[in-house]
């Protein structure tokens, strides 16, 4: 926060004497950042006093807009448009009888805005539709989803951190022959894998080693192909025992930190979002969800839990294009991860054929409602698809 | 493999998007999120010390760890000042309120500053340490679960420079411990992260090196400060001193301001 205090930087610019009883300053300054002089076409005009905003109300159409905020109170000001309690624009530091100019592209909505002290009541601004908002509602622009991506990266590369955290924190309880601890640590790994969903398809090689399906090698459990999480699963479930499975436990957590290095810099795109949900679900539904995933251990129920968060986050991420863009579709979504969430929940408890079927439903709905989110978005579904053929995700052994 | 792993990348529908620069932003703002993630861990610890100290009465021990705590806020603020009602709590001047220093909503780190400075005691200061620590909490918790909005962030730099510029090299920040330069490390600090993660993005060498030479020449003023970990007090400041500062951080605020329209933002 930082109010109060005459502006170094502020180029007072002669634009008109309107207003001269105004703090006898013969003439009122415009306050603008970079010295640009005249005011913006079409700006709106606001005053700020002791006690209010005048107007309190305004009302302008969506893209750029410009407002010539005037101080006419005694202290410095700070004018700020609020989305609940979100700054989405501020102008600071207007020393009392100055203005400034603030300009901002804003979208459809309702906002608020202050007007000078804290205890002071705020107004309103509203802003209405325009042709071209409308279409940008639609078929959103692609700059629009470079902070959707930026969050989606975040959240793979702290799954990744937490993988790499988890993995050697499993190599270590192994290395110690504790065989509960190893237990208690394959299952945090596990999670942890699980919120990378399909990421780890993106790097097909490293996916292969880390959680290869005895099931999917000819010599199954013997075959030396089966390294692992599943190989660890294998040592200390049936065989219950941690011997021996230090080397397999190593190379899992040095993989983990070569998969966490890779999802830096990662190939990106819009229909990426929504694509690799829905392939992520669908991959749950098709086999995991009624086969098993951890047969050894039957711990399926916080596996599923976690992929179903990496779904749910990437919904949360895509939500503020999607509930504008296609409100109903976005709402299907929503309702689709808190049934499968249920599912899950209740798989949990009893873990019977029966109720897997509900997860398996569950997921294959979810996936479904996922699909719909692209072209809801003016995103070519065709693209998610190209990308799907070049992941093993949709088929392969890494479960 | 890596080499197979691009080459596979560029067959991926990304490459549909390679010549569209606004999507090569997703990396510098990946980056740059991973950066306030691990500042805003470093404000919670470090104000969960301070705010015990403040409550334990220890006025020395809360003193010292005044402006370090401090510091990680400030290096966040183009993130952390986005949500209205925590820079109000955590982050408000006294004359931001009716009542200015009386004023019962005068809450954070400079009304618990006014009570270590200006009165020495943390006397009645308990509710107000436990509200500053909630509220952090409060922000960490916001800060991950918001997609950062690319606009703020690239615009951060010169908003960081702006603020000091205007409000802050008056000495008027810290106005009761006169800590301001540790303030102005973080700002400074907040500021040239971001111009490093989105250099590669501007095609302007010229404009890059007046930039760093700026930053230098901020820096190595500040420097002439430094005492120990931190920094002298803000009296100490000769005014040679403060014009050097100020001229740089307004001529940095002043190029800055071009950064979103440089990357493709405007």
């Amino acid at each position: 926060m930082a109010p109060a205090g005459p502006s170094l930087n502020m180029k007072p610019v002669l634009i008109g004497a309107g207003i001269l009883a105004l703090a006898g300053l013969g003439a009122f300054a415009a306050a603008t950042r970079h010295a640009a002089p005249g005011l913006p076409q079409g700006a709106r005009q606001i005053a700020v006093s002791e006690t209010a905003c005048e107007p309190m109300a305004m009302t302008v159409p969506a893209g750029a807009a410009s407002f010539v905020i005037r101080n006419a109170s005694s202290r410095p000001l700070e004018w700020e448009i609020l989305d609940g309690v979100m700054v989405v624009a501020e102008r600071e530091n207007i020393a009392p009888g100055f203005t400034a100019t603030l300009t901002e592209r804003l979208k459809p909505g309702s906002y608020q805005i202050t007007c000078g002290l804290l205890s002071n009541p705020r107004g309103t601004l509203t802003v209405t539709p325009t042709a071209q908002s409308e279409a940008a509602r639609a078929a959103p622009p692609t700059a629009e989803f470079i902070g959707p991506l930026s969050e989606m990266r975040v959240r793979l590369i702290q799954a990744g951190t937490a993988l790499e955290r988890d993995t050697a924190a499993l190599a270590d309880a192994v290395a110690a022959g504790d065989l509960d601890a190893a237990k208690a640590a394959y299952g945090t790994a596990r999670a942890s894998w699980a919120r990378l969903g399909t990421a780890t398809a993106r790097a097909s090689d490293l996916a292969n080693r880390m959680s290869p399906a005895a099931a999917v090698l000819a010599g199954r459990e013997a075959d030396p192909g089966f390294t692992g999480f599943h190989r660890i699963e294998h040592g200390l479930w049936t065989k219950a025992t941690t011997e021996g499975l230090e080397p397999a436990a190593r190379v899992l957590a040095a993989d983990a930190t070569e998969m966490k290095a890779r999802l830096r810099d990662m190939a990106v795109d819009p229909a990426d979002i929504a694509g690799d949900a829905a392939r992520l679900a669908r991959h749950i539904a098709d086999g995991q969800a009624r086969q098993g995933v951890n047969l050894y251990s039957g711990q399926d129920a916080a596996e599923f839990d976690a992929a179903l968060d990496s779904i749910a986050g990437a919904a949360k991420v895509l939500a503020p294009l999607t509930t504008a863009a296609a409100p109903d579709a976005a709402k299907t979504v929503e309702s689709r991860i808190a049934a499968t969430r249920s599912a899950i929940a209740a798989m949990g408890a009893s873990p019977e054929a029966e109720a897997r079927e509900d997860v398996a439903q569950g997921f294959a709905a979810l996936g479904q409602a996922l699909d719909a989110l692209n072209p809801a978005l003016g995103l070519d579904a065709g693209a998610a698809e190209a990308g799907a053929a070049s992941g093993p995700a949709s088929g392969g052994g890494a479960g | 493999m890596k080499t197979t792993l691009a080459l596979l990348g560029l067959m991926l529908p990304g490459a549909a998007f390679a010549q569209d620069a606004t999507l090569a932003l997703v990396g510098p703002m990946a980056e740059y999120k991973l950066y306030v993630a691990d500042e805003t861990q470093e404000l919670v610890k470090d104000t969960r010390a301070f705010t015990d100290a403040v409550k334990a009465g220890d006025v020395e021990t809360a003193k010292s760890l005044f402006a370090p705590t401090r510091l990680h806020y400030e290096k966040i603020e183009p993130v952390a000042e986005l949500f209205s009602d925590l820079d109000v709590s955590i982050d408000s001047r006294a004359d931001d309120h009716e009542a200015a220093e009386a004023d019962p909503g005068f809450t954070g780190f400079h009304r618990i500053e006014h009570a270590l400075w200006a009165t020495g005691s943390t006397e009645g200061m308990a509710p107000f340490a436990d509200k500053l620590m909630a509220d952090v909490e409060d922000l960490a918790a916001r800060i991950d679960g918001l997609t950062f909005p690319p606009q703020v962030v690239v615009g951060g730099a010169a908003v960081l420079m702006d603020e000091v510029a205007a409000t802050k090299i008056s000495g008027e920040e810290d106005r009761y411990s006169h800590t301001d330069l540790w303030d102005f490390r973080g700002n400074f600090d907040g500021a040239r992260k971001i111009v490093e993660l989105f250099r590669p993005h501007v095609k302007d060498d010229a404009f890059l090196a007046t930039i760093d030479a700026n930053f230098d020449k901020v820096d190595r003023t500040l420097e002439k400060y430094r005492e120990g970990e931190g920094y002298q007090s803000y009296e100490k400041l000769t005014d040679d001193d403060r014009r050097v500062l100020a001229a740089g951080v307004n001529t940095l605020a002043e190029d800055l301001s071009t950064l979103r329209g440089r990357v493709g933002l405007d």
